[in-house]
């Protein structure tokens, strides 16, 4: 009797042991929109640590424009409110970037959405500040979106994973109709993000 | 000690029968554990080998994982084409840096005919970043020129100049044929270890040509228009399958997204490869996962084999174990010798499994590539399949420490007092 409970723990071992390789499929506590808990400034490694909100030009006021409307006397279906929230959108896109930025050694936490793999590594991945951004919900304003390339790749990554990355900033310029410009990291650390409890 | 391990040898070598079966069995056992973890991997690496640098794939609306496996790995069938100016709608947009429109649906020989344009030479990309190479020839210029995979020219012993005949749909030869409107073979590709490799390349154009007389779903008799004649048509395409998407700026790529799916003229789809592929692998990984366990288990049954063997042989061996306690043994010693001797098998079944691998992979590699356009490189083990040995090799010795324990107690009284 001892001997099969025995049979049965070590069945047991490596089924777990079997199942444990695949840590790929790690399911993610995070809900749509979960923000990450944002860092006090603190630099323990040469990289100041940055939240999202630095990201947005200090002066920049994306309501600015919206001021003059009294939104609150906006019905839902008003087709007024569909205009607003069009303009909204297109504010939002061509959303500017901080260009104090440029040059600083960041390390902000954020969700990855992969880009470029190389076998199951990622190596080029946007980085966006809230959980299912862009994939569920509408995309982030352009000034709220990382391009991150990666010295090293990114072993056993999944989309939606929450990283840290630390590197230096670059702003990219793009011409296009949309006139946006948009960040770009050289990242030299990403490590998981873990919650402090 | 090497009293010990030599007798341990000998004792073993009497009892081959029983062992090497049981060997065997933990070898197979092995071999199906490390082929099912292998299988997996190589899978992984050459859908995510299959597509580089394009920023989006755009198709008729559908499951973003079922876009991706007809789109780019050429599995399944689409559902739905998307309209040329749709497409050119898009290719046109600020933002597009290039596009490559692909337009899927029929074979030859069983390999995928791709209708594309020269753009698909120019921005395809694979692997890191690589780009398509000619290894022969020249990209195809005229209506009826053909550019062959590198392994549809292998498999069909295909070279430049050769004429072809498509068939219509994905069914094998000798049916709906396009007999009338042959192709002259005008490029080969190198090999890539990726979809392109097993597939036909056409101009759209061609596409539209041979499917010219094709509008009431099947070739009508006096509907028929000689080849010579197609030129005169108007060849524009009027639908593609899907098509790849080149961003001047990666970062706009959720705004592309949302223009794509908010296009009000039609109903489109468009998906990033790197979130689709994952979205691949959740759907897969159940099935994938299932299947580690199962194989895990038999390595367990194997292993439970290995013991029960072991524990029967105690029983014939109560004399042998009596003996080497009366001639000095210590309990402690027949304890070793058992679990010694599992050990040494699966640790032994552990390195036979992993050669029949190797020699698996490189026999039916071939077949899994023609097959399967499965990729499997005959390599040696990786780190994670070391890891799962050495899980096996560990469970092994847990399960040698029942028969040595059992040993252990029996030695002590047993064999000397036969109870008759």
């Amino acid at each position: 009797m001892r001997q099969l409970f025995l049979f049965l723990l070590l069945a047991g071992t490596l089924a777990w042991a079997g199942d444990e390789i695949p840590a790929l499929d790690a399911k993610s506590d995070y809900k749509i929109g979960d923000r990450l808990a944002q860092p006090a400034s603190s630099s323990p490694s040469g990289y100041r640590e940055t939240g999202w909100d630095d990201l947005l030009p200090k002066n920049w006021d994306p309501m600015k424009e919206l001021r003059a409307l009294n939104l609150g006397a906006l019905a839902d279906a008003d087709p007024r409110a569909t205009k607003v929230l069009q303009k909204m959108r297109e504010l939002w896109d061509s959303a500017p970037v901080e260009p104090s930025l440029r040059g600083e050694r960041i390390r902000i936490a954020g969700f990855m959405v992969p880009l470029e793999r190389k076998g199951h590594q990622v190596t080029e991945f946007l980085l966006v500040p809230y959980f299912g951004a862009c994939i569920h919900v509408p995309p982030p304003p352009a000034n709220q979106i990382i391009h991150v390339l990666t010295s090293k790749p990114l072993k056993d990554a999944q989309a939606m994973n929450a990283f840290w990355v630390s590197g230096t900033m670059d702003i990219d310029h793009t011409d296009s109709a949309w006139g946006a410009s948009g960040y770009k990291m050289k990242a030299d650390v990403v490590t998981p993000y873990k919650e402090k409890r | 000690m090497r009293h010990l391990l030599f007798l341990a040898t000998r004792s073993a070598w009497n009892r081959r029968l029983t062992l090497g079966l049981t060997l065997v069995s933990v070898a197979l056992s092995v071999t199906l554990l490390l082929g099912v973890a292998r299988v997996r991997q190589e899978a992984r690496d050459s859908f995510a080998q299959s597509v580089s640098g394009t920023d989006l794939v755009v198709g008729a609306r559908t499951s973003p994982v079922q876009l991706m496996l007809y789109a780019v790995f050429r599995i399944g069938e689409a559902t739905n084409n998307i309209r040329w100016q749709s497409y050119q709608a898009l290719a046109s947009h600020p933002e597009v840096a290039w596009t490559i429109p692909l337009s899927l649906g029929d074979s030859h020989h069983g390999f995928p005919v791709l209708g594309t344009s020269s753009a698909y030479f120019e921005h395809f990309r694979y692997g890191s970043s690589q780009g398509l190479a000619l290894a022969a020839g020249k990209p195809f210029a005229d209506v009826f020129d053909a550019v062959l995979g590198s392994e549809v020219s292998e498999h069909l012993g295909y070279h430049l100049g050769d004429h072809i005949t498509l068939t219509h749909g994905m069914g094998g030869e000798g049916l709906a044929e396009h007999a009338d409107k042959p192709f002259t073979v005008v490029g080969i590709l190198a090999p890539t270890g990726t979809p392109v490799d097993r597939t036909v390349h056409i101009s759209l154009e061609a596409m539209e040509a041979i499917h010219l007389d094709w509008q009431s779903g099947a070739p009508i008799p006096g509907f028929s228009i000689p080849a010579e004649y197609v030129r005169k048509f108007d060849l524009t395409p009027k639908e593609i399958t899907a098509m790849l998407v080149g961003l001047k700026s990666r970062a706009a790529v959720f705004k592309m997204q949302r223009y794509i799916n908010d296009y009000a003229p039609e109903a489109l789809l468009g998906v990033l490869p790197g979130v689709a592929l994952d979205q691949l692998w959740e759907v897969v990984g159940i099935a994938e996962r299932t299947l580690l366990a199962v194989s895990a288990m038999v390595v367990v049954v194997g292993l439970t084999g290995l013991t029960a063997v072991i524990l029967a042989s105690l029983g014939e061996r109560r004399r042998e174990l009596a003996i080497l306690r009366s001639v000095g043994a210590k309990p402690s010693d027949v304890f070793l010798l058992l679990t010694a001797e599992g050990l040494c098998v699966t640790v032994l079944g552990a390195l036979i499994g992993v050669i029949l691998l190797t020699l698996l992979t490189a026999l039916l590699a071939p077949f899994a590539q023609s097959h399967f356009g499965l990729v499997i490189q005959p390599e040696w083990i990786s780190v994670e399949e070391f890891m799962l040995l050495l899980s096996v090799v560990g469970v092994g010795l847990c399960a040698s420490l029942v028969p040595g324990y059992r040993a252990y107690k029996l030695s002590l009284a047993d064999g000397l007092t036969p109870r008759l």
